[in-house]
């Protein structure tokens, strides 16, 4: 299996909190996700356009981000607004972050794995959900994929190549796959009906995690088949 | 001044120690021991104070303590009259026992990957970073369960010396190529750890400004 360029959740809305930064990867690309003191997240490429270092070791100003190394500031847009070392130069409209389409729906931050202006396909829809956590797995995201499609870990409803459904103990689950690296993958996990405690599901997604983390797939000639699924 | 540390700015062992002398505000005398290269902490004088020739060595009058969980926790019994940092209650004071334990143990790790990133000192590379993303994991867990139950710190409702001798190795991670990325509910938690009175930072520890 192989991912295509589309929507991907990188994050539980309500974990990145007001004027807080994150970082985190898509496909290997290093990103920031940050959230302005007004209450809008952004995804960006990672990356200060001075030296390089990474936006999510900064820290958000108001509606600015700022960067660790020598606190340039950049707008919601991405546009460099402050040079603390030329407070009063009028900064060039080149110099800018690299952004990403990013939506939240369904208690999830998601983005399009594209750098383009706008997303050619439509954002996730939004609907009710309760948070209960992300999972980061080491372990690469198409055989995650592989192991979940195939019921090595329990009944899924494959909804989309990264998108599951599962019932835990009455209530319905999101399972939203992120392509981090090549060799990790992280989860992130809402509840999208029922009424169970989020703190029961965590006790569940710590076990689904070592079941996708030591399930051996098996290969059998261009079939792959995962083990339990096997058994 | 009766108080003496034994110090090195660059030790996230003395760090622990640093941190909770100025969030409990007691004054003290700071000695500069030169460990990177001079290795003066296992020259024989200071042989005589630590066998195990290790930082951070606190001296109170008489008394003369190493290794950094038992230096804090002297430290509570004898300079925090409220008994907040080391509960009295039997059962919070044991689930802080295990999380000093866990930070001498289990993320020795994560100080060893530190050390052999920064100062070239001898280990494998491969199973340290391992062993302390393993170690971050199980952290990252327990506060992500506290924070679905409502809580903030490691134990209880209020700061403990969990926080102080959990933060060091994860706030230092990225000097060993540990990004926090894949720790959303420890990324909150150290902006919480952040907030507590009397927080200072160390090198490798940003001051947010």
């Amino acid at each position: 299996m192989s991912f295509s360029a589309g929507w991907y959740a990188v994050a539980i809305a309500g974990g990145l909190e007001p004027g807080t930064s994150a970082g985190t990867r898509l496909f290997d690309k290093e990103l920031v996700i940050w959230r302005d003191k007004d209450g809008a997240s952004h995804a960006w490429e990672d990356r200060c356009p001075h030296r390089g270092m990474r936006l999510s070791f900064g820290f958000v100003r108001g509606n600015h981000i700022a960067c660790l190394y020598h606190g340039w500031q950049f707008d919601e847009a991405g546009q460099c607004r402050y040079i603390p070392a030329h407070p009063k130069l009028d900064v060039p409209d080149t110099i800018k972050v690299a952004r990403y389409p990013s939506v939240e729906a369904k208690g999830l931050i998601w983005v399009y794995s594209e750098m383009v202006a706008e997303a050619p396909v439509p954002a996730p829809e939004d609907g009710a959900a309760t948070p209960v956590r992300s999972l980061y797995l080491e372990r690469d995201p198409a055989t995650v994929g592989f192991i979940i499609e195939n019921g090595g870990a329990g009944p899924f409803e494959i909804l989309s190549d990264s998108l599951f459904a599962t019932n835990v103990e009455g209530a319905e689950l999101l399972v939203a796959l992120q392509p981090f690296t090549d060799d990790r993958t992280a989860l992130h996990i809402v509840i999208t009906s029922g009424d169970i405690a989020p703190a029961k599901i965590a006790v569940w997604a710590e076990e689904l995690r070592a079941v996708l983390e030591t399930v051996r797939p098996i290969s059998s000639g261009d079939a792959l088949l995962a083990e339990r699924f096997a058994s | 001044m009766s108080i003496v540390l034994h110090d090195y700015e660059l030790d996230s062992e003395s760090y622990k120690v640093r941190l909770l002398l100025s969030v409990l505000s007691i004054a003290y005398q700071k000695v500069a021991v030169n460990v990177h290269p001079g290795q003066e902490q296992r020259s024989p004088s200071y042989l005589k104070l630590n066998p195990l020739g290790t930082l951070p060595i606190l001296v109170d009058g008489e008394t003369v303590l190493y290794e950094a969980e038992a230096i804090i926790a002297y430290l509570a019994k004898a300079y925090d009259p409220a008994k907040s940092w080391l509960p009295d209650d039997p059962a919070a004071f044991g689930k802080v026992m295990i999380w000093l334990a866990f930070a001498s143990r289990d993320l020795a790790a994560a100080n060893l990957a530190r050390l052999h990133h920064m100062l070239e000192v001898p280990a494998d590379a491969v199973e340290v970073g391992r062993a302390s993303r393993a170690a971050f994991r199980v952290m990252d867990d327990h506060m992500t369960k506290r924070e679905l139950g409502g809580a903030s710190w490691f134990v209880g409702d209020h700061p403990t010396l969990a926080e102080i001798a959990l933060f060091p190795a994860i706030a230092l991670s990225r000097d060993f190529g540990i990004d926090h990325d894949e720790y959303p509910a420890l990324r909150r938690w150290m902006r919480r750890v952040r907030t507590i009175p009397g927080f200072i930072t160390m090198p490798g520890i940003p001051d947010y400004h």
